[in-house]
């Protein structure tokens, strides 16, 4: 048994310590020309694959298209899950992670941030019909949610008396709304909003409550390398005094969208 | 930049209850379809052996659908699929209920229960057939004769693939956290995406999968040579 988690351990170093000479993320990059970004595919308006031309696109992929310009080189995506994107961004398969992914302490421990770039609030969908509104009306009731979501916490913290239950996707959850099983899907509303209006009958759920709690999104990239967060952080203040960071929030969460969030936060800039 | 390992984070403090937590879920999860499936699987077993026609058709047609589908889309199954098929006032009050710990909880009983028929079966094959004769001669009945004579031997020559059995459902045990129920390898995942330390959580959640499975497998087989074969 010792000998086994001995060796256990020892390939799991192994492989940690194959990941490639530090030579400075931005050097790479600039050298290869390409700046690889790992993006959701199943997130809308995020990162999904769009019905008519079969490609991934989606806000945070035009967002990972200016800041490549920004860089001055061509950007290339791959797709990652919540599951998927760290392990993939520290053996250095992706250069940066932008995957509607929470900015928090703990997970800060492990990666490295770029300022916020999104600002997301943690909200209710519930059924029209139920009557439910707010947070209060969920002691003993049950509400789902997606895992590797920062979601389930926080829920909980909102209403103790509340029953979490928690699905491998958000399709599933809102089966599980729909059904009955449980009486909210509470994640961040931008997300929320992108499953309501994939459902044949939007209009039959409501995203209610006060929000439970901020979800600031902040780009991943890994620990330790401020060169390139940086640049990174300078690309976006620079999208946003310029405009074009309002540009492609309308293109996605504009008023003529399906995905409507009025842009009510400013972004972080520094003098 | 290379991975900074942080083993205190999943053995002490929230994240270590997390984990301890699951570790019950995923026992309770085990040990409850442990014994249903063993019953079950007797059951059907049993059906199958019978010469009773529609019992051994649905017997084999029981065996034959659960053993050869997926067990994630069973799960699925009895978590998603009883809305179609109860009336709404039971589904409304199941769902008030844990429904999700029950519906993982039959999905495994019912799966490993397939396969618990088969081994028995194959066990009651092991037997010369002329001891049930012999016993239905001596004037058993068929259930008196199974149970008295048939049963007791082919549970014997049967361990080893039922401890297999058992170690598997402890392994598929896992799949019921896609229905939301937190059994251990769920808080490991959560522990994933709260801290991103996914290396360490799942270690640790492996190395206990490990510790059970070959605690369990070790009780069985001391069980198996010091206790039932002493007679032989």
């Amino acid at each position: 048994m010792k000998r086994l988690a001995a060796a256990l351990s020892a390939i799991l170093v192994l492989a940690m310590c194959v990941s490639p000479a530090f030579a400075g993320k931005l050097d790479d990059i600039k050298k290869k020309g390409v700046l690889v970004a790992g993006v959701k595919d199943s997130q809308p308006p995020f990162g999904y694959v769009d019905e008519q031309s079969k490609q991934i696109v989606g806000f945070e992929i035009d967002l990972m298209n200016a800041l490549a310009t920004k860089l001055g080189v061509k950007l290339e995506i791959k797709p990652v899950t919540s599951s998927t994107r760290i392990p993939m961004l520290t053996q250095g398969d992706i250069d940066i992670v932008a995957a509607t992914m929470t900015h928090s302490r703990e997970r800060d421990k492990t990666i490295d941030y770029s300022i916020t770039y999104f600002l997301s609030q943690q909200k209710l969908l519930v059924k029209k019909s139920s009557g439910l509104t707010s947070i209060k009306d969920f002691a003993g009731k049950k509400i789902g949610s997606a895992k590797g979501s920062t979601s389930e916490q926080n829920a909980k913290k909102a209403q103790p008396a509340a029953t979490i239950v928690s699905f491998e996707t958000y399709p599933e959850a809102f089966l599980a709304l729909k059904q009955g099983k449980v009486d909210a899907v509470t994640t961040d509303d931008a997300i929320l909003l992108g499953i309501k209006n994939k459902d044949d009958k939007p209009e039959d759920y409501d995203l209610v409550g006060e929000a439970i709690s901020a979800e600031p999104y902040g780009l991943g990239m890994v620990e330790n390398d401020s060169k390139f967060r940086d640049a990174v952080n300078f690309a976006l203040m620079e999208m946003w005094t310029t405009g074009e960071y309002q540009k492609i929030y309308d293109k996605w969460f504009g008023k003529d969208t399906k995905f409507y969030i009025p842009l009510t936060w400013t972004m972080e800039l520094w003098p | 930049m290379a991975y900074q390992f942080d083993w205190s984070l999943v053995v002490s403090g929230q994240y270590g209850d997390w984990i301890v937590d699951g570790l019950v879920t995923t026992l309770k999860v085990s040990a409850i379809s442990t014994v249903f499936s063993l019953a079950l699987g007797t059951l059907v077993c049993v059906m199958r052996m019978s010469r009773v026609r529609p019992l051994v058709w649905f017997s084999l047609a029981f065996t034959e659908f659960f053993r050869n589908t997926p067990l994630l889309v069973q799960i699925f199954f009895w978590y998603f699929g009883s809305a179609a098929v109860l009336p709404e006032s039971w589904n409304q009050w199941l769902y008030k209920q844990d429904f999700e710990f029950a519906a993982g909880v039959i999905a495994l009983t019912v799966y490993t229960a397939a396969f618990i028929a088969e081994d028995l079966r194959s066990g009651i094959f092991a037997i010369p057939k002329t001891q049930l004769e012999a016993s239905r001669a001596c004037g058993l009945s068929f259930m008196q004769a199974m149970g008295y004579v048939i049963l007791p031997q082919a549970f014997r020559i049967i361990i080893p693939p039922l401890i297999s059995q058992f170690l598997n459902l402890i392994k598929n045990s896992s799949l019921v956290m896609t229905i939301g129920v937190m059994d251990l390898t769920y808080m490991a995942r959560q522990i994933e995406s709260y801290t991103f330390h996914g290396f360490e959580s799942f270690t640790v959640a492996t190395l206990i999968y490990l510790a059970i499975s070959l605690v369990v497998s070790a009780t069985i087989q001391v069980y198996n040579t010091r206790v039932l074969r002493m007679g032989r």
